[in-house]
């Protein structure tokens, strides 16, 4: 065989692949499709609710599902099925941002630690360390109160505090290819650090951080959720689940219902964030295939 | 028997009105005791346990600073002057008697045979040494309200005589809290600052233990000086601050009372048939502090449309579950200081809002920076304002924080807000209310804002006279001149909402809205 | 065991770990600085006004730079003093001997827990790799993974509780009053705990087994007779061990963070409740204490788990 036949594998087009995936694998189709219709439904929560998100009615309040209002009202005669509907724009805004934060300002710096090694490297896994060994709620509660309360301040302190998880698992990718050979090879071809980084490094390390992301989905969910339990999250009129978790709290023996329907909506939407990771997971190391 | 007690505030003795007495002969008798005239037997069935809703900053009474620590103090520390629970009247308490032999002089004659718990006795030394040290140490925190005090003498073994810079009515229902609260001067002495953490007064209950968030431990005064007091073996306080959570503890047998509860635990109170639901009127207040040195609420329009424009019987039943009394002024109906008058001024008008804006030049309506706390029932409040607000026209978010730093935020140099949705808890005596809120150096008066002409007059003369009639009328103008210029927005008084298991006996509530358990027992289960 | 090599490990581990400790003190020393609010103003209370404001920042000297309060706070640290709360004048170190035994009780409880439960799911599990149980068991436990502790908390106070009294539904008994009350109260807030564990546990152990099932090594035995039982037990038992004990540590330190909101649910006068109030209200000694305990407690753990890997399976070469 000569040297021009190795020519890299004919690979399927991605979308015929992304086909065969979903056709394979029913649970993860599942919850991207729940997920998409979760997005849809944040995207015209305004035309879908039936009732306004802060309409109140004081001769209605926590009423028992009815025709009127499917899911009951809440405290202060709210329709909860609305709010529901409108506090999934919210929680999504929520899980996204903290991710997106966290994919942010982990992935550069783990790219970094990774890459350039010696005591950069050294310094900055202190850093990770540290961070790492704190109860995460707690520094989110610090990083709220210092940034003041509100959700997205809320959520940029969890995304914050997811980031150095990422940090380590790029860093720890990044110095398994940094030994490969052919960096080497197009580093002694004269190519640039960044350069390098980007188009050899990044794309290798880019898999589990997408499979972790999308776990961490979850986890940033019902961190919105305890924040708000605990004081720190939407200012009013806003709503999200979370929030709606921690009204229900005040009436859990009156009305347990208030309790049941966000906490469930949450849990939903989690194993569908975590479901879908756990897919990608096995979707994009085919070593874990049949397992 | 629909007499109230006449608050004269020159009390010669035991000025017990019909109504009390027949009160303690029943409380008594349901309290089990045996009826030999002159020797009552009081029967003690273990430790009352209660569960409270917040730590103490501190059990020194002149060290600490929240409204909620009385509760805990009430059973360690006995006052110089005692109140009416129903109506907040005077009545004696380690002071017998009092008297001004001219306005700025106020004697106090004490109780005899009264010790503190560590066997020191009470006596007039004891109380000088109290009063200076509220006025000069520099951890006090209550030299304000001792400020018209310009010495204090022992003029016998039981007699104090104050000398006074001003006529100061006011004096002696400030006696009744923090400032008539007696320590030892020996303890005071010996622990300094650790008595803030080991108090010792001559209270019914000593004190035992303190673990921070988690217990507050009393145990029996066994020298109390009032006959047949205290009636339990001692207090147990659990530090529950969920109100939620504190009445489960109360269901579920690990409590025995469980205070400052929800009106919306009511249902739940009421439906247990080991409850028994204590409840009745209080002057803790609802209400919307505002900052009338900038943006809109510097015209008197603005803030009168602000009054309109909210439905406070909606408010009470909405997020009080109606346990409270929709307040058009800052005191509640049942106070002695009432005045019907001013309470008529501000009817539910979203249509007269609504003018008054449009006069004010704000047609299209008006933005305002709102500030509120961030825990669940306030901003369960705030949704229902902004609702009522946006119905008329005001617009705006809550930007809410916790307690510390939004009162710091709004009341402190920053002053950050044109409004603060906080409460206010009340004082023993009305003309305090009105001149921690509204004079111009107050701490609670934001703006800093001079008060209308007139004002400094009715609230010295509420202050400079000791009939009570008189005291009342000047109390109206005060509070005519604030109504009138909108100068606050009540809202509601809360209810004080208690929960005790059915062994606990003569649990009552009392017009200040902090419990006290002095009458109270526990029977056999 | 403890042989001089492994002594001058541990010591420069915890060597290593120290400027850890001291950097998570600093960072949450900076973010308590940045949080708005003035403690003198709670401090001063009910009767505030400017002056006694500012005098109160002048009394608990306040007003310092701030790394002159840093300092100050690490040089007595370093000492043995913590300090004492701004609020309420008690001991940094009693608030944290009397707080923090607590939330480790629940802590220890809820491991306890996640491997009493997920052991036995794991191997069941892996007993039918691929089967239907399999796919059952595993579903269940990642749902361990995605419900929300405090939610889960709720609902069992609301039926166990509550509901069926079968437990306190609020509250702390320490083992001072008796070992079997203390857990007893411990329960629900364990349970309300141990979901993302048993998840955890389950899936690793049952994923060690499988792999060891399938192992070439393992087949060879097998193939000359010796039981499954046996051939876990012999060869098994190591890779398994030091995987579950990975789990184990990691789970130490999600499960610490974890406790924090449920013990909000349940009353709890736990360290959790103690940071996020002492936090909220910027009383910084209480906050720094705190952070310091658990921070150590997490660093002793990574510690006692990287010795109890070598004890396990000495092929395990010590940076």
């Amino acid at each position: 065989m000569s040297a021009t036949t190795l020519l890299p594998l004919q690979q399927d087009s991605i979308v015929v692949r992304f086909g065969r995936w979903l056709r394979r694998d029913i649970r993860g189709a599942l919850s991207l499709a729940f997920l998409l219709l979760l997005i849809v439904v944040a995207l015209l929560a305004p035309w879908i609710a039936p009732y306004s998100p802060t309409e109140q009615d004081y001769a209605n309040m926590l009423a028992e599902p009815s025709a009127r209002h499917w899911l009951g009202t809440d405290d202060l005669g709210r329709d909860v099925f609305s709010r529901l509907i409108h506090g999934t724009a919210s929680s999504l805004y929520a899980a996204f941002l903290a991710v997106g934060v966290a994919v942010l300002v982990g992935v550069p710096v783990g790219l970094v630690a990774g890459f350039m090694g010696g005591w950069v490297d050294l310094a900055i896994s202190r850093c990770i360390d540290t961070l790492l060994s704190f109860p995460a709620i707690v520094l989110a509660v610090a990083v709220t109160g210092a940034m003041g309360i509100g959700l997205t301040n809320a959520m940029l302190a969890v995304g914050l505090v997811f980031s150095p998880q990422l940090a380590r698992l790029v860093r720890a990718r990044t110095l398994v290819v940094r030994q490969e050979l052919y960096v080497d090879a197009a580093r002694c071809f004269g190519a640039s650090l960044p350069r390098l980084l980007l188009k050899h490094v990044l794309p290798n390390a880019i898999q589990p951080v997408l499979v972790q992301a999308t776990l961490l989905l979850a986890v940033a969910l019902l961190a919105e959720a305890s924040l708000n339990f605990l004081g720190l999250g939407v200012q009013p009129p806003d709503v999200s689940w979370g929030m709606m978790i921690a009204r229900g709290y005040m009436y859990m023996e009156i009305a347990p219902a208030q309790m049941y329907v966000p906490g469930l909506a949450i849990l939903l939407t989690a194993i569908a964030f975590n479901t879908l990771g756990e897919s990608l997971r096995v979707a994009l190391d085919p070593t874990l295939r049949g397992r | 028997m629909n007499e109230k007690p006449n608050p004269r505030l020159t009390a010669n003795g035991f000025a017990i009105s019909r109504r009390n007495f027949l009160g303690l002969i029943g409380s008594t008798a349901a309290a089990g005791m045996l009826g030999f005239p002159g020797q009552l037997i009081a029967r003690r069935r273990g430790t009352l346990i209660v569960g409270a809703p917040a730590d103490p900053s501190s059990l020194d009474p002149a060290t600490g600073g929240a409204g909620t620590d009385h509760v805990f103090l009430y059973p360690i520390f006995d006052t110089l002057v005692e109140w009416d629970y129903a109506t907040l009247a005077p009545r004696p308490g380690l002071a017998k008697a009092w008297h001004y032999p001219d306005p700025r002089t106020l004697v106090l004659t004490l109780q005899e045979n009264v010790r503190f718990h560590d066997g020191t006795p009470f006596d007039a030394e004891a109380v000088k040494f109290n009063l200076e040290r509220n006025l000069r140490d520099p951890r006090s925190n209550i030299r304000t309200e001792l400020a018209s005090v310009e010495s204090v003498a022992v003029t016998g073994p039981l007699e104090v005589t104050l000398k006074l810079k001003e006529p100061d009515t006011v004096l002696v229902l400030i006696l009744s809290d923090r400032a008539g609260m007696m320590a030892s001067p020996k303890a005071l002495q010996e622990l300094g600052e650790r008595h803030d953490r080991s108090p010792v007064g001559t209270g019914p209950m000593r004190f035992v233990d303190w673990s921070d968030g988690e217990k507050v431990v009393l145990t029996r005064n066994e020298h109390y000086w009032k006959p047949n007091r205290p009636l339990v073996d001692g207090i147990e306080f659990r530090i529950i601050t969920d109100s939620a959570t504190r009445l489960r503890s109360v269901i579920s047998g690990q409590a025995d009372v469980a205070y400052h509860l929800d009106g919306r635990q009511i249902p739940l109170i009421e439906r247990s048939r080991q409850l028994q639901l204590v409840t009745g009127p209080t002057i803790y207040c609802y209400q919307l502090y505002l900052n009338m040195s900038r943006g809109p609420l510097q015209d008197v329009r603005v803030r009168q449309a602000l009054n309109f424009a909210i439905d406070r019987e909606a408010f009470v039943k909405a997020t009080m579950a109606g346990a409270g009394e929709p307040a058009y002024m800052n005191l509640p109906r049942s106070h002695w200081a009432y005045d019907e008058e001013v309470a008529k001024l501000y009817p539910y008008d979203p249509d007269r809002a609504r003018a008054l804006l449009k006069e004010a030049g704000f047609s299209n309506g008006v933005e305002l920076d709102m500030r509120g706390y961030s825990d669940q029932g306030s901003v369960q409040r705030q949704e229902f304002l902004l609702e009522q607000f946006a119905q008329v026209g005001i617009r705006g978010r809550f930007r809410t924080g916790t307690i510390p730093e939004m009162s710091a935020t709004y009341f402190g140099p920053e002053k950050g807000g044109d409004f603060l949705l906080s409460a206010f808890t009340g004082r023993p005596d009305p003309s305090q209310t009105y001149a921690l809120m509204y004079l111009e150096d107050a701490y609670f008066n934001a703006g800093r804002v001079p008060p209308p002409p007139g004002f400094l007059e009715a609230l010295l003369r509420s202050r400079s006279t000791t009939d009570i009639e008189e005291r009342r009328q000047a109390l109206s103008v005060v509070q005519r001149i604030v109504m009138e210029n909108a100068l606050v927005v009540p809202l509601a008084f809360r209810n004080e909402v208690s929960a005790a298991s059915a062994r606990v006996e003569n649990m009552r509530s009392n017009l200040l809205g902090k419990p006290k358990f002095e009458d109270v027992s526990l029977q056999d289960t | 065991m403890l042989t001089r090599k492994k002594l001058g490990m541990i010591a420069s581990r915890l060597l290593q770990a120290l400027p850890i400790a001291v950097l998570a003190t600093f960072v949450v020393y900076s973010l308590m600085q940045l949080i708005p609010g003035d403690i003198a103003v709670t401090l001063a209370g009910e009767n505030a006004s400017d002056e006694r404001i500012a005098e109160i920042r002048e009394l608990y000297r306040l007003n310092q730079p701030f790394l002159v309060q840093y300092g100050s706070w690490l040089w007595n640290a370093v000492q043995g003093d913590l300090g004492v709360s701004l609020l309420t004048r008690e001991p940094v170190a009693e608030t944290i001997a009397r707080t923090y035994p607590t939330t480790l009780l629940i802590v220890a409880y809820a491991i306890v827990l996640s491997v009493v439960i997920g052991v036995p799911l794991g191997i069941l599990a892996a007993s039918r790799p691929g089967s239907l149980l399999d796919s059952g068991i595993m579903s269940i436990a990642s749902l361990g993974v995605t419900v929300p502790n405090f939610w889960f908390g709720m609902i069992l106070a609301l039926w166990l509780a509550l509901g069926l009294n079968l437990f306190p539904a609020t509250g702390f008994a320490s083992p001072g009053d008796g070992l079997g009350t203390a857990l007893w109260y411990a329960t629900l807030p364990a349970l309300a705990l141990c979901t993302n564990g048993i998840a955890e546990v389950s899936r690793q152990l049952r994923s060690s087994l499988v792999e060891i099932q399938s192992s070439q090594f393992v087949r060879t035995l097998h193939a000359k007779g010796l039981s499954p039982a046996s051939i876990l037990w012999k060869h098994g038992l190591k890779n398994v061990g030091v995987n579950l004990l990975t789990v184990i540590s990691l789970l130490f330190n999600k499960t610490l963070a974890a406790t924090v909101v449920v013990e909000a649910v349940f009353a709890i006068p736990g360290i959790g409740s103690a940071i996020v109030n002492a936090v909220l209200q910027g009383d910084f000694p209480v906050v720094q204490g705190a952070v310091l305990a658990m921070v150590a407690t997490v660093i002793v753990v990574n510690l006692v788990t990287d010795v109890l890997y070598t004890v396990l399976d000495p092929r395990i070469e010590q940076a």
